[in-house]
């Protein structure tokens, strides 16, 4: 095409990949400390803005999805139908320790966790419960995972 | 030439009595007559236009050669001038379009040989009213008319509340053919003459009591008729059981005799439209019945009440138009009416459809329709957009020429009355809008009710009348200025010069003046058409370029509803919080809730106001009549 | 041919397509820094919108099993083409990419239109979120359409000497004459009343009931993803600079004679109308609710629009 208008186009999609997070936020189960600290991540203390984030109430609109909670026996079924319906290219980052491990609730009758074992996760934010700048690096990092995403997604 | 209107008229007639001796035998026989009834009546119309629209003739026939003698008419006469033939054409293609409908819509019923009979003599006796030009004649088209459509009302009497509608459609009906003949007899009383012609003739120097109570009593008559405001009960009743292809005619040209009466009454009969007083009168009424009908039509549940009150509410335009008395709100007021019989003729025709297929009405037991009935939808929407106003489809073209109409009668006048009513008409756009996103999303859009599963794409013999009105709509949307030109401007030209039309009968042909009523469209210039074109082109590359639609694969079509989908596999599934998607369908009563709860109790005291009771509306009725007389005494 | 040429251009570049693309990002983005300021925070960068927009055109696109696909995929190309036509009727100073006799019926229409595609295309998609969504959009709509009708009727019967006008051209050449029409004390309630219908008509944070994200999960927009996302949301990045133009348009239409004197002009006060009547609302005000919204709209803004319509009316 006319100077490669199609590739630098793509460029930019990929850039841009990397530089609009819009952020869904399942709790599959959590007490509740890993959501107060997603939150505190988005206040203006933290302002998860400078890197693009923005809270998103439908998982089709989402690039990131964070997980938080050790994966119970009553959300498991919501979560893998809630990230089957987000569109590619995202990425899976689990905030907390509960969904990497199953912290203090491993081997519960009700926990079917950790969230590996359905699906592939990107970022692991681990600490019980992670400081917002954890969450914020995990953020960054699942960035540009997503650029790496997009540019496999034309090849 | 001169013999063409009694022909059109005769013809339908005539066609009804053959249909009734020959129909009997087999479908194809009755096919065969209505049809070309039909179409000889449209083509004798449609041969009139160059003469009397073009070059501005009037044809006059006298019946038996009655002609008149020394200045004073004794026979009965049939007068077309361009107003009349405008609705005579309403009339036809109307006809012609509800007929052709009708051939595959009324297959399942039985008895359908009268309901052609009927039909054919409710066609003959409109167009009858429509090209008379004799006062009597048209109380007795009047009366024709209303017990044909009272029957053909009631026709499907197994149904519910069929005779019921068709009922108070009777009872209520027969207080404005008394007004009519009561109008008629004192104007008979005072002039001694019945001629259209001779009465507007004599009508201006004659100005006496009696001549306006006979004005009251004959503007309630044709309000009745056109089911203004303490009249709209009737409609929704009668519309919302009678078959869609009468309720196109009912809406599309019932509706139309009324306001063809009114046009006839105000500005050739009385001439009075000038006076302050008779404006008020007529665009109040209008202005009243296109708000209030349209609220009620917020709360309706079956689709077709619903699109009854959108079809007087509509009128409620056409009469507020031509109220303004100006030449730009007739040649709007004309506009509109015959865009309202095509826009809405198509959503009846479109409901009929709907009903047919899946055999209900209810908006809150219907439901995604789109994917059984892409056609319908498509036809659908096109009327709907027409109706809501939206450009490029005809309702925008002749409503925002009420608007400029209205707003240029406010700022002449100086009058803060017509401002209101201008600031109404908008409003009312936007809540025609509002329950026609509630229809699209009940009955078209959403998730597929149980039982709209297995509804299928209505037959060709449906569609194809319906794609007549629907191009139709478009076409006038697009070129409304050649139709102004061609049209509008004739017809509004021929009602405001009485004296020609009172010429042209009684003393031999006179062409009619032209008025400029244009100089307000205008707007869509071609370059208009370029940049959209350049802009789609710009949108077309963004979507080349970027990543290819995924398409579901392994589930199908989603033909299959409530089925149980794996976590996994829910990639395709609606979002449901994370839940297992079940069957959900944000339907009609759900919609609206903020304006609904400001509006509690306007909603409360119309909802009891439409009591349903046939007493209570004969009092409405009688209420506004005596209202109307007070009125008239008091000020005309 | 230099007539034609010169509109094309018009049309294509300078107050038409190219620098409505340009300008609708950089109020988009502005507003997101104004925002982020007021809250004492660093903010997105300007561009942000445009990022947004590139990364939900590379993002997958998925067409729920309950839509209708072509109305859903359909309804927002057309919801942008009609706000980008809709832009094109703004005048810079004199100098309009498309003119007519009746603008301000013309923008009515079109602005009515993106809101209708936003509605349909929600219907189609299925889901009940959509549902209620759309509900409150179109409540939203018949809430602010009242007073933004009494505010083009107020400002056409003044720029019309006695005849009422809804042609921009005139509108700005009155403004010429006389002086920006924000001046005139007797506009001052219209004026009130337009900047309130902005954000709703927009549907800016504190009026963004139709796709509340915390309520009824995007709500209009529940089920898009990918490129039809991309196109609602720069409709609605559109439909931002459409809404502060037509403020300029009507009430600050400063000429001075030099052309890149009043794009300057211009700019500056986009930017100045998106902050007053967006990004200070968005940044103290909570979500209204959607009754709150109609109420709010027919009593307070449409009173504002109504008094200086009176004022007009009366001759003062």
């Amino acid at each position: 095409m006319l100077f490669d208008l199609d590739k630098k186009i793509n460029e930019a999609i990929d850039d841009a990949a990397s530089k609009s997070l819009w952020l869904y936020h399942i709790n599959a189960g959590s007490c509740n400390g890993c959501d107060i600290e997603i939150v505190a991540a988005l206040t203006p203390r933290y302002d998860a803005e400078r890197l693009g984030c923005k809270l998103t109430g439908s998982p089709r609109q989402a690039d990131i999805v964070l997980v938080s909670g050790p994966v119970t026996l009553q959300s498991r079924d919501r979560l893998i139908r809630t990230l089957a319906q987000v569109p590619e290219p995202y990425c899976l980052v689990t905030v907390g320790s509960c969904p990497c491990s199953g912290n203090v609730f491993k081997g519960s009758y009700a926990v079917c966790g950790p969230v590996d074992k359905y699906r592939h996760v990107d970022v692991s934010v681990a600490g019980c419960t992670p400081k917002p700048e954890a969450i914020m690096a995990g953020i960054a990092q699942a960035a540009a995972i997503l650029k790496e995403k997009r540019k496999g997604m034309h090849e | 030439m001169e013999n063409f209107p009694i022909l059109a008229i005769m013809t339908l007639f005539m066609g009804a009595f053959i249909n009734s001796l020959v129909g009997r035998r087999s479908h194809k026989a009755r096919v065969a007559v209505v049809f070309t009834t039909m179409a000889i009546s449209l083509l004798l119309v449609v041969s009139m236009v160059p003469a009397v629209m073009f070059r501005g003739e009037i044809i006059t026939y006298w019946m038996g050669g009655w002609a008149p003698e020394a200045g004073w008419a004794y026979g009965i006469g049939l007068e077309v001038d361009a107003l009349s033939l405008f609705f005579g054409l309403i009339v036809t293609i109307a006809v012609m379009v509800s007929g052709t409908y009708s051939f595959t819509y009324m297959k399942r019923d039985d008895s359908q040989v009268n309901f052609y009979t009927l039909f054919l003599m409710l066609a003959g006796s409109v167009l009858g009213l429509v090209l008379s030009g004799d006062l009597f004649n048209i109380f007795v088209m009047v009366e024709i008319m209303t017990f044909t459509a009272v029957a053909l009302t009631a026709f499907r009497n197994d149904t519910e509340g069929a005779l019921e509608g068709a009922f108070k459609y009777l009872v209520v009906g027969s207080l404005g053919s008394v007004s009519i003949l009561t109008g008629t007899i004192l104007i008979y009383g005072c002039l001694h003459t019945l001629n259209l012609a001779q009465i507007a003739d004599l009508a201006i120097h004659t100005r006496n009591p009696v001549m306006v109570v006979a004005f009251g009593f004959l503007f309630v008559g044709f309000c009745t008729k056109a089911f203004m405001f303490p009249f709209q009960p009737l409609a929704a009743d009668a519309h919302a059981v009678a078959p869609a292809s009468i309720s196109m005619m009912i809406s599309g040209v019932l509706t139309k005799c009324g306001v063809y009466g009114m046009i006839r009454l105000v500005y050739v009969l009385f001439q009075n439209i000038g006076q302050t007083h008779v404006q008020y009168l007529v665009t109040g009424m209008g202005c009243l019945t296109m708000f209030i009908c349209v609220t009620m039509a917020f709360n309706q549940h079956n689709f077709k009440r619903l699109l009854a009150f959108h079809s007087i509410s509509q009128v409620g335009y056409v009469i507020t138009a031509i109220g303004l008395g100006t030449a730009v709100g007739l040649g709007a007021g004309l506009y509109h009416a015959i865009n309202h019989t095509l826009f809405k003729g198509l959503l009846f025709l479109v409901a009929g459809a709907v009903q047919h297929q899946t055999g209900t009405l209810d908006l809150d037991e219907l439901g995604g329709l789109s994917k059984k009935m892409p056609k319908t939808t498509l036809l659908f929407l096109i009327g709907a957009a027409s109706i809501s106003g939206i450009p490029p489809f005809n309702g925008f073209a002749s409503k925002w020429m009420i608007y400029q109409s209205i707003f240029s009668k406010a700022v002449n006048t100086g009058n803060i009355f017509f401002l209101l009513v201008c600031i109404v008409a908008l409003l009312t756009s936007v809540l025609t809008l509002a329950s026609f996103v509630k229809v699209a999303q009940s009955v078209f859009f959403g998730q597929c009710a149980v039982l709209c599963r297995d509804a299928e794409e209505c037959e060709k013999g449906m569609r194809i009348p319906m794609w007549v009105l629907a191009i139709l709509c478009v076409v006038l949307g697009l070129f409304p200025d050649q139709f102004g030109e061609l049209f509008l401007k004739p017809a509004a030209g021929a009602a405001m010069g009485a004296d020609v039309y009172a010429a042209a009968m009684l003393s031999g042909k006179a062409v009619t003046s032209m008025p400029a009523i244009y100089g307000y469209i205008g707007t869509w210039s071609p370059i208009v058409w370029i940049v959209l074109l350049l802009i789609v082109t710009a949108g077309m590359t963004i979507f080349s370029v970027s990543a290819p639609i995924r398409k579901p694969e392994a589930l199908g079509e989603g033909e299959v509803e409530d089925e149980h989908v794996l976590p996994e596999n829910a990639k395709y599934e609606p979002f449901f919080s994370g839940e297992e998607s079940v069957h959900s369908h944000v339907t009609g009563s759900d919609l609206f809730w903020g304006f609904k709860e400001n509006w509690k109790k306007y909603f409360s005291f119309w909802h009891d106001w439409h009591s349903g009771i046939v007493n209570d509306y004969e009092l409405y009725g009688v209420v506004f009549l005596a209202a109307a007389l007070i009125y008239c005494i008091l000020f005309i | 041919m230099i007539g034609f040429i010169q509109s094309v251009l018009n049309i294509l570049l300078l107050p038409g397509l190219a620098f409505t693309l340009i300008a609708s990002i950089l109020l988009a983005g502005i507003d997101r820094v104004l925002v982020a300021r007021m809250q004492r925070r660093v903010g997105p960068p300007v561009l942000q919108p445009l990022y947004d927009v590139l990364k939900c055109l590379g993002k997958e696109t998925i067409v729920p099993r309950k839509a209708n696909e072509k109305v859903f995929l359909l309804a927002p190309a057309v919801g942008l083409i009609s706000v980008l036509v809709t832009a094109m009727f703004l005048p810079i100073g004199n100098v309009s990419a498309i003119r007519t006799n009746a603008d301000m019926i013309v923008i009515l229409y079109l602005l009515t239109l993106a809101s209708v595609t936003l509605i349909v295309g929600s219907a189609a998609s299925g889901s009940p979120f959509a549902g209620v969504g759309l509900s409150r959009e179109m409540v939203a709509m018949i809430s602010y359409e009242l007073p933004l009708v009494m505010v083009m009727l107020t400002v056409g019967f003044v720029c019309g000497n006695g005849l009422a006008t809804f042609s921009l051209a005139k509108i700005g050449a009155y403004q010429a004459a006389n002086g920006p029409l924000l001046l005139n004390p007797v506009l001052w309630p219209a004026a009130i009343a337009l900047l309130f219908v902005i954000p709703c008509e927009v549907g800016q944070q504190p009026f963004d009931i139709d796709e509340a994200e915390t309520e009824i999960c995007e709500g209009v927009l529940a089920e898009y993803s990918g490129k039809p996302l991309a196109q609602f949301k720069m409709m609605h990045n559109v439909k931002m600079y459409v809404m502060s133009g037509l403020f300029c348009a009507l009430f600050l239409n400063i000429q001075t004679g030099f052309f890149l004197a009043d794009i300057l002009i211009y700019c500056v006060s986009c930017v100045l109308v998106t902050f007053v009547s967006m990004s200070v609302p968005h940044a103290v005000t909570a979500r209204f609710r959607v009754e709150q919204v109609f109420k709010f709209y027919w009593t307070v803004v449409t009173g504002c629009a109504a008094l200086s319509l009176i004022l007009v009316w009366i001759g003062l």
